[in-house]
């Protein structure tokens, strides 16, 4: 049997309060999209003001992220230096519109995160960026409460 | 060209389901479940049936959601509880879903059309559980979205 992470929705909520925390006064109204590991949401909200085609778009920002295994922005020059367009991987839920990053744990791909209606790709893409550090804020936490806090050396079996 | 300009109204206002709502709703609707319960999806979405909120809990499938939104699409853009739909209109007149020519709506039960003065804003649906706690779930964060009757 595999052992596969995805990320909770109690994580998957503080994320999303994580970007709605970081939206200014100047940014349009957001809808923010949380998916699992397969690009399946847990969990969405769309602020009040915000057009359908920014729900759409977050929710594909964040199937993109999850899905391909990397952000939109960098998934876009990837695709860029191939030579190639979205259009080749016939999956019309994939977007290289900014705004999309990957959540990682482990080294294994947990879920995406998107975010769209700040105003411009780029702002979304930066808010995006403050959900996906609050959720690896969180990976931290977990592994500051269960890691051995002996120092190292008094930790080694071949030192002692 | 050019003249004054009418003084007609141009513009019609109506009100909207907002994201305050919906969070109400979703607080009420996790402060309701039961060991008993299965992990839920819930849906809200506004009155053209596009997401407001939406919910999957840990453990619940990814079809969980689907049918939560599909039961909160259907709730909006007809105006009509998804078991009313069902029963008065697709079942009691012999039809089936193919009339109405729209592949995201569904007869499940558990999705509530939210309305204000009569007018649909609205639609809220859960899943995961019986459609008929689905149901009783819904109609719990409907009464917390507490609207004006």
């Amino acid at each position: 049997m595999i052992k596969h992470l995805s990320i909770g929705l109690g994580d998957a909520r503080l994320a999303v309060q994580a970007v709605l925390d970081a939206t200014r006064p100047s940014d349009g109204p957001v809808a923010v999209s949380v998916v699992d590991g397969d690009g399946n949401p847990i969990y969405q909200v769309r602020q009040d003001g915000a057009l359908s085609v920014d729900v759409r778009n977050a929710e594909r920002k964040a199937y993109s992220a999850a899905y391909i295994g990397r952000d939109t922005s960098m998934w876009r020059l990837q695709i860029l230096h191939d030579g190639r367009t979205v259009a080749d991987w016939a999956n019309a839920q994939l977007t290289t519109i900014h705004g999309g990053w990957t959540l990682r744990r482990a080294s294994q791909v947990i879920g995406g995160l998107g975010v769209s209606g700040a105003g411009d790709e780029d702002r979304d893409e930066q808010l995006a960026l403050k959900g996906a550090e609050a959720a690896a804020q969180l990976a931290v936490d977990e592994w500051r409460t269960k890691r051995d806090p002996r120092p190292i050396r008094e930790r080694s079996a071949v030192r002692t | 060209m050019g003249g004054p300009i009418p003084s007609v109204p141009l513009m019609f206002q109506q009100p909207r389901l907002g994201l305050s709502e919906a969070e109400r709703a979703r607080d009420a609707i996790l402060a309701a479940l039961t060991s008993t319960d299965s992990p839920i999806a819930l849906a809200i979405a506004d009155e053209h049936g596009v997401p407001i909120l939406l919910v999957r809990q840990d453990g619940a499938p990814a079809r969980m959601l689907s049918r939560a939104r599909a039961k909160a699409y259907t709730a909006a853009n007809l105006g009509l509880d998804t078991v009313t739909f069902r029963d008065q209109h697709v079942n009691a007149k012999q039809r089936t879903l193919n009339d109405w020519g729209d592949l995201q709506i569904t007869t499940l039960q558990g999705g509530l059309a939210v309305k204000l003065g009569g007018n649909v804003i609205g639609g809220i649906a859960m899943s995961g559980n019986t459609t008929m706690r689905d149901e009783a779930l819904a109609l719990i964060g409907l009464r917390a979205m507490a609207l004006p009757s």
